[in-house]
């Protein structure tokens, strides 16, 4: 449950840069995971990948980058200009 | 095809934060003194505010905003000691309190005329150590029915906190429990950690809770 709340908020992220209607373009979110975030980096993918497999996004994949620390942020979104599908 | 890349480098938590330093500001302006309550389910975290705003009633006003998963169960049982001062935050499923949901408490409080707060978060030693909901402390709670390595199990929270509670003493006759090892363990995570040992059942080690919340309390409620 503690995974879904972080990975709502990163979706919230996402959206908050691209806007609602854009989401559906995001092809790739890079999220920066650190040891001591109190987050366990496989459940945070597997909540990432149910969220972001539906409406409004369009399948985006989450690339969790692991470092040392507390650093639990999100590092970039890419975009596909082209799509969407993708 | 075209892919761009935006940067975003934003922490996952910072809207919480953000919300948290509010609250935490709001609170240090009116010197509202604030504890976050944190521990497993079933340590004994309502009885212990039962008893405190029971004995204390009378020499300061004590607020509560209470986190449970469902039911207003607790709210409902502190609610007999003061006179309308809990705020009772049903999660709905969420395993942790967050500060958007303490800010919403607050608003139905009249913290102009409390002297310390207490937030009872949900019952769990994993997610609450992550969200910063503006208090003055995180006060974690285990009891003597627990293991003495709860501290060694999870690192986290007893890293954030600031004091420790061992609750239910009033059982150590009865169960294998080595208060010691237990006090080294929670050292080993966080050496600046400070101790109570109480018994919300029986009183025993209550005063030095009391003394403490006395320090504690908004200053000119303050009892001397």
């Amino acid at each position: 449950m503690h995974e879904m709340s972080v990975a709502m908020e990163i979706c919230r992220i996402a959206e908050d840069q691209v806007g609602l209607e854009a989401l559906c373009y995001v092809r790739e979110i890079g999220v920066v995971v650190g040891r001591n975030s109190g987050v366990e980096p496989e459940s945070l993918r597997f909540c990432l990948e149910a969220l972001l497999g539906n409406e409004p996004f369009r399948g985006a994949r989450p690339t969790l980058e692991l470092t040392s620390g507390n650093d639990l942020r999100v590092h970039y979104l890419e975009i596909d200009d082209d799509g969407p599908p993708h | 095809m075209t892919v761009r890349r935006i940067e975003v480098r934003e922490r996952v938590m910072e809207r919480n934060d953000a919300l948290a330093r509010d609250v935490r500001a709001r609170l240090t302006g009116i010197g509202v003194p604030a504890f976050n309550l944190v521990s497993s389910p079933g340590s004994g975290k309502t009885l212990l505010l039962e008893r405190t705003l029971k004995d204390l009633n009378g020499e300061m006003r004590i607020a509560v905003v209470t986190g449970d998963v469902q039911t207003q169960n607790d709210a409902d049982r502190i609610a007999q000691w003061t006179d309308s001062l809990v705020q009772a935050v049903v999660t709905g499923g969420a395993c942790h309190l967050d500060a958007r949901q303490v800010t919403q408490a607050l608003e139905a409080l009249e913290l102009s005329t409390v002297d310390l707060l207490f937030i009872e978060n949900v019952g769990n030693l994993v997610c609450p150590a992550s969200w910063d909901l503006g208090e003055t402390a995180k006060i974690v709670l285990f009891s003597v029915t627990e293991g003495e390595d709860k501290p060694l199990k999870y690192p986290k929270m007893f890293q954030e906190a600031k004091y420790v509670v061992l609750n239910k003493t009033d059982l150590l006759p009865h169960v294998p429990f080595d208060v010691d090892k237990a006090q080294a363990f929670a050292r080993e995570v966080n050496p600046d950690l400070m101790f109570f040992q109480t018994s919300a059942l029986s009183g025993s080690g209550m005063d030095a809770w009391y003394g403490f919340l006395r320090a504690q309390a908004r200053q000119p409620m303050r009892v001397t």
